[in-house]
């Protein structure tokens, strides 16, 4: 019991003492979140609306598929992306496992399909006539279709929200991809695996309480959104 | 000096599910009048209005803007065309955000300058008598409001040519007469033409130097009064057109099953008392309505189903009839016209 207490104790000593290395690990995860999540909104938000307002062959199922998306396991995300990226997979000649770009590669792909199930359901409860008053008044196709996401802005928001609550908390993706090396590529959750399992307590929680209040600050902007009432 | 034409319609052709909805050959609108699009629902006014504001495009036919063939243009062109002119949608649909925002939309995807932006803003607001509601947001105005708000977004764009499809049809009583005078302002005041559609004849006969009148996608040539829709029947070789159960006339036609007919109100002789003729249709009503009308006096005569006759000055001044003076009405079959 005392290696809890004990562990709480050590832990915002960490925190209070604003720790290098546990600051250091905290920058970089938000940094590759945020990175991987903008990349995956770019492409992301504009699939989402195609997908809501486009008709194609083939579109339920589509659908069907991105939904399944969402629930792949992290560790095939990484499982992939390792098979692509490393020596001797297509893409060895890059040389980029165990760098911060695998693992930015790998939540782009982890956010990439809430991005776009979340927009493309945020687009559907738009009504057309957005669509239809921005072209009386003027507007070419793509800006009537900026109108409609500006229409929905709230739950376009929400959804790269969400993707980034994916990234920031998954573990699989970046142990496997990013190698946790320290100073390099480890990141909160990482450092909570393997410092724990080091027996490193205080280290692990003090990342575990900056991880909740990081998700904390994540989703009481996501209820607020959504309070808006898109 | 012949007025320049804005818009030209030739032969143009809409169809859904192999149904034809537009069938027009000819229709052109010139620079500054006000025109009236009329005619019952599901007669093609809406799908008209869109093509003409360039939202929709026909199946075939060929639409000028000041000579211009549209259809022949590239997407640039058919832009710089399409923001020469905008339409109000009939619910009036505000963007969530103020009130300036939403005047100011079609502006700035124009590219205006701000100082221009503001100054069109603070212009158009007073004209549909709204000064002051830039910083409203859209969903705290009424619905009054909001229509007047979507009038002056469109009028910030200074269009050739402002379309409205049923500007009064979805608010209340006390707004459509403000609603009237705006559209008249507008005309009179930057000399925009104006393209409305109404179902309300004498809305139309209030505001428009023209009426178009469209019966099942088609032009027809008169205002759509005593237009009604049943059933013709062949019966010992004369042919009725059964309107309600105990009202049918006597018509002149081969068409078979469900039709429109009209009778030109000029066609029906109105008497006190019947008379013997060659005519086939004569029925008894009572007038329920009377108004002047381009040197005519029109009544409405309730014969079980309301009638429309237009006669002279003269004649109403020499039969003393006044609004429950029991007339009778006589026309020929073949007044009757099948549609």
């Amino acid at each position: 019991m005392s290696f809890i207490i004990e562990g709480f104790q050590k832990a915002f000593v960490l925190i209070l003492s604003l720790d290098k290395e546990i600051f250091q690990i905290v920058v970089f995860s938000l940094r590759v979140s945020t990175i991987a999540v903008f990349l995956a909104s770019l492409l992301g938000v504009p699939l989402g609306f195609l997908l809501a307002v486009k008709e194609f062959f083939g579109k339920k199922f589509t659908v069907v598929l991105l939904n399944n998306a969402l629930a792949i396991p992290t560790v095939v995300i990484g499982l992939v992306v390792y098979s692509l990226i490393s020596r001797a997979g297509p893409l060895g000649y890059f040389g980029l496992l165990y760098s911060p770009t695998a693992v930015i590669i790998g939540q782009f792909l982890l956010s990439l399909p809430i991005i776009v199930a979340l927009t493309h359901s945020a687009i559907q409860g738009i009504d057309v006539k957005v669509r239809n008053t921005a072209l009386t008044l003027g507007a070419t196709e793509i800006q009537a279709a900026w109108a409609v996401v500006k229409e929905a802005r709230y739950a376009v928001m929400s959804a790269v929200i969400a993707g980034f609550g994916r990234n920031i908390a998954e573990v699989g993706a970046a142990m496997m991809l990013g190698g946790n090396i320290r100073g390099s590529t480890r990141t909160m959750t990482t450092a909570i695996s393997l410092e724990t399992a080091k027996g490193e307590f205080g280290f692990g929680i003090a990342l575990g309480i900056i991880l909740l209040v990081i998700s904390l600050v994540i989703n009481i902007f996501l209820s607020y959104l959504q309070s808006r009432k898109v | 000096m012949e007025k320049k034409s804005l818009l030209e319609v030739k032969d143009i052709k809409k169809f859904y599910d192999s149904k034809v909805v537009l069938d027009i050959s000819y229709l052109s609108f010139e620079e500054s009048k006000i025109y009236a699009i009329i005619g019952p629902n599901g007669s093609g006014k809406t799908t008209l209005i869109n093509i003409l504001s360039l939202l929709d495009k026909p199946n075939s036919g060929y639409l000028f803007f000041k000579e211009q063939n549209i259809y022949n243009k590239s997407t640039t062109n058919t832009l710089k065309i399409r923001r020469k002119m905008t339409l109000v949608h009939q619910k009036p649909f505000l963007f969530k955000t103020t009130v300036y925002n939403n005047v100011a939309y079609g502006l700035k995807i124009r590219g205006e300058a701000n100082e221009n932006v503001k100054e069109k803003i603070n212009k158009s607001l007073e004209m549909v008598g709204l000064p002051g509601f830039e910083k409203r947001d859209s969903h705290q105005l009424s619905g009054g409001e909001a229509q007047r708000v979507v009038i002056a977004r469109a009028l910030a764009l200074e269009p050739d040519i402002l379309f409205l499809d049923e500007p009064t049809a979805n608010i209340d009583m006390r707004h459509i007469d403000v609603i009237e005078r705006i559209i008249k302002k507008i005309n009179h005041k930057t000399k925009t033409t104006v393209i409305f559609t109404t179902h309300d004849l004498s809305q139309a006969y209030r505001l428009a130097d023209r009426i178009i009148s469209l019966l099942d996608g088609k032009l027809v040539s008169h205002v759509p009064e005593n237009i009604f829709r049943g059933e013709i029947i062949h019966e010992d070789k004369k042919q009725w057109f059964n309107i309600m159960e105990n009202i049918r006339f006597s018509i002149v036609t081969e068409k078979r099953g469900m039709a429109y007919i009209y009778i030109d109100p000029g066609d029906i002789i109105v008497s006190c008392q019947k008379f013997y003729s060659s005519a086939r249709n004569s029925f008894n009503g009572k007038i329920i309505k009377i108004s002047q009308q381009n040197n005519l006096i029109r009544l409405v005569v309730d014969i079980g189903i309301d009638l429309v006759c237009n006669i002279t000055y003269d004649s109403f001044q020499e039969m003393g009839i006044n609004i429950g003076s029991k007339v009778c009405l006589t026309f020929k079959a073949s007044s009757v016209k099948c549609y």
